[in-house]
């Protein structure tokens, strides 16, 4: 069609500036976001096993609402929404940094401590009672037998879930660009209205996030392999 | 918020339409059922060649499945934002655009369902339809396919639920839908981000919860059914029917 | 060792143990029978606490079991226990299950724990799986390194449950030759079995359980000879019949 693939313009100079930091932006949300939403999905299945009848509610209900509801939707609220029902001060400190960074981190991380929480409590359930009085019948006590015998046995069974939703956290960081967070998918769309080279611009990012991806996916297969071999 | 649903409920449901394009949350609705009705069959293939007998047939199989779930949603958008239209050889709308990265994206999604419907059938079902002296097109769409898609009912009912919540990034492209409807109102409005927002976020929970509680419910109904038929000893595997953002 | 004081136990309002009042000499061996359901698992398991009873009194080494005050994880370091489904930690190997509880609850250095738990897994005949997983043995050998993790602790008391009731047939003599040798140490032991000829071999006395009840408390000679409870005579009739 008469048109020739150059991918020079994008691979260099500023371009590649820009695509370099897009592409450390998304890491950096990435990491941030994964490590929030770890301890935020462990808090979560604490005290959901808290025996507290409220506290297990609230639980109940903060993973369906953030299960069921699109995680765009709860980026635009954060965005728009929180940043209102906060106090004045609030607002001022928030416009005065790059809030929106922060503010995409908090919903990611919000978000996937549900997806997180519900992967650790089916590993928590599937590991039967048995173990548990194994392990006191041994003379443990209750908080020593889940660290040595039920935990253990539990975050190997949900560590195939963990890693498939880190996947799914990594990817959906692009929906940043929706707030304007400079990260690697808005980049790509500046380097495209720059250079009109829309083939190559969106063939770079996407062979970037495959990369990625493929280090997760292989390293979480590895992951996998290890725990197979060690015994269940 | 209720003020704000009386004056605006239409544009929510429906967009502009009838003066203009089909828009809100009906649109979005359509979307995603368009969506889900083509990505099947080609899930079904996808699956089938995840098993197929032919090496250079997994590969391309399992390639295609990777790369899918390798890049994020919205570059897949962007891809048929600017590919299709090349593909075909004419422009299209923003609703073939979605529609078009839905299945996409999807296809590969709903294929690793179904897999894991084939796969948590016993291995004899295959043996005896063999057996039989069916052939393979014959035992996979007579013996296999059948009872595989219905293990991977809930699944794909979950699946479902994450197309409905996809199509919100049609926003991006400034798509007719209900996310779009919302901001159009929003940007109407200027000072009611938090009611209008939270109209659109309930709206979806409404929607989506029901469809996870039928999936669940569904869920135990198959699980019911599974045991009912499979033979002592036999492991039952569960089908893992991870909800996804 | 062990006093069973007026023992009573219910699951909701189906009693399941009835005024059980019994006693366990030191070194001695009981063996418990009796038809499925009679509450043979429900009164071992209340032994360790791990079945809470309604009322009466379990002593065990002269410390009440179900005392409120009681420090029932203290107690269990001293009361073995063995499952009919093994119930082997899956994720440790053979020498760390073995070794776990003398570690973190007697405090002992991994090496000497570990030379402790070879010399017990030595003599349960299974030396050379002190590295492999659970997963990779069969059920014969995963109950021998489920009594060896029970002996670990050096307990005064061994509880068994149906420890051979989980079995393929060729595996049950392994196991039994375990414990015959057990027997023969001077550890008090309570075993649920229908092993009518370890019964018969190494138990001091045999205890027939029916409804929640002990109906019969005898030395193996009277209790296969002439046992004098009508039931006692039809379980062990159909014991032989099948
Ligand atoms: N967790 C439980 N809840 C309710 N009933 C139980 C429970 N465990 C046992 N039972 C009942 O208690 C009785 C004694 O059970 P068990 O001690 O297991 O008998 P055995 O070991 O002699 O076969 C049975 O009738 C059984 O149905
Ligand atoms: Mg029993």
């Amino acid at each position: 069609m008469g048109y020739t693939l150059d991918f020079g313009a994008i691979l260099s100079g500023e371009h590649l500036r820009w695509l370099i930091s897009g592409l450390r932006l998304t890491l950096e949300l990435t990491l941030s976001s994964w490590v929030l939403a770890l301890v935020l999905g462990v808090i979560l299945v604490l005290l959901r096993s808290s025996g507290i009848k409220p506290a297990e509610w609230f639980v109940t209900a903060y993973v369906e609402v953030h299960q069921n509801v699109p995680l765009l939707v709860q980026v635009l609220f954060w965005y728009f929404a929180v940043p209102e029902l906060l106090p004045e001060a609030g607002r001022i400190w928030l416009n005065e940094r790059n809030s929106e960074f922060l503010l995409v981190m908090l919903a990611l991380s919000f978000c996937f401590a549900a997806y997180m929480s519900e992967a650790l409590r089916s590993g928590m359930r599937a590991i039967p009672q048995t173990q548990h009085e194994a392990g006191r019948a041994l003379g443990f006590g209750y908080l020593r037998t889940m660290q040595y015998v039920v935990i253990p046995q539990a975050a190997r069974l949900a560590i195939p879930p963990l890693i498939n939703y880190s996947l799914l956290l990594f990817k959906n960081t692009s929906l940043a660009m929706a707030i304007g967070v400079h990260e690697l998918t808005t980049q790509t769309r500046q380097i495209e209205n720059d250079t009109f080279r829309t083939f190559e611009a969106f063939t770079v990012s996407t062979v970037l996030y495959l990369m990625i991806s493929f280090v997760i996916m292989a390293g979480g297969a590895l992951l996998e392999r290890r725990i197979k071999r060690e015994g269940r | 918020m209720l003020d704000i649903l009386r004056e605006y409920w239409l544009l929510f449901l429906v967009g502009q339409y009838p003066n203009g394009p089909l828009g809100g949350l009906v649109a979005t609705l359509l979307v995603a059922i368009c969506g889900l009705g083509l990505a099947l069959p080609c899930a079904m293939a996808i699956a089938l060649g995840r098993i197929s007998p032919y090496m250079p047939v997994r590969i391309a199989a399992a390639f295609v499945v990777h790369t899918v779930r390798g890049t994020p949603f919205l570059m897949v958008i962007f891809w048929s934002y600017f590919g299709l239209p090349i593909l075909l050889g004419r422009p299209i709308n923003g609703f073939v655009t979605l529609v078009g990265a839905l299945v996409l994206y999807e296809s590969a999604y709903l294929a690793e369902a179904i897999r894991a419907g084939i796969e948590a059938l016993p291995r004899g079902q295959r043996e005896a339809a063999r057996a039989l002296g069916l052939n393979y097109w014959q035992t996979m769409g007579l013996v296999i396919l059948p009872q595989a898609l219905f293990n991977a009912l809930p699944s794909l009912l979950t699946q479902f639920v994450s197309l409905i919540k996809e199509t919100s990034l049609g926003y991006v492209i400034s798509v007719n839908e209900f996310t779009f409807a919302a901001a159009q109102v929003n940007n109407q409005l200027l000072t009611k981000p938090v009611q209008v927002f939270s109209i659109l976020a309930l709206t979806f929970f409404a929607v989506c919860f029901t469809l996870t509680q039928t999936a669940r419910r569904l869920e135990r109904i198959v699980a019911r059914r599974r045991n009912g038929m499979a033979k002592d000893g036999e492991p039952t595997a569960l089908l893992a029917t991870e909800p996804t953002p | 060792m062990i006093f069973f004081e007026s023992v009573d136990k219910f699951y909701g309002s189906h009693r399941c143990l009835t005024r059980i009042t019994a006693h366990v000499a030191k070194g001695e061996v009981v063996v418990i029978c009796g038809p499925s359901g009679s509450g043979k698992t429900t009164l071992i398991r209340t032994v360790n606490g791990l079945e809470p009873i309604r009322s009466g009194r379990i002593v065990v080494n002269g410390q009440d079991v179900h005392a409120p005050k009681a420090d029932i994880n203290r107690l269990r370091r001293e009361i073995g226990f063995v499952f009919q489904q093994f119930n082997l930690f899956p994720h440790m190997t053979v020498l760390d299950n073995v070794s776990l509880a003398p570690r973190k609850l007697r405090g002992l250095p991994r090496e000497q724990a570990e030379e402790e738990a070879r010399a017990l897994l030595a003599r349960v005949g299974l030396a050379e799986k002190a590295n492999v997983y659970p997963g990779q043995l069969s059920g014969g050998q995963s109950q021998r390194v489920a009594i060896a993790r029970a002996l670990a602790m050096s307990p005064p008391v061994i509880l068994f449950d149906e420890p051979t009731s989980a079995l393929d047939p060729e595996m049950v003599g392994e196991v039994l030759a375990v414990m015959r040798d057990l027997a023969g140490s001077g550890i008090t032991m309570v075993c649920v079995t229908h092993e009518m000829g370890f019964a018969r071999e190494v138990a001091d006395r045999v205890w027939f359980m029916d409804s929640g009840v002990i109906l019969e408390d005898a030395s193996p000679e009277e209790f296969f000879v002439a046992p004098r409870h009508p039931r006692a005579r039809r379980f062990l009739a159909d014991l032989r019949h099948a």
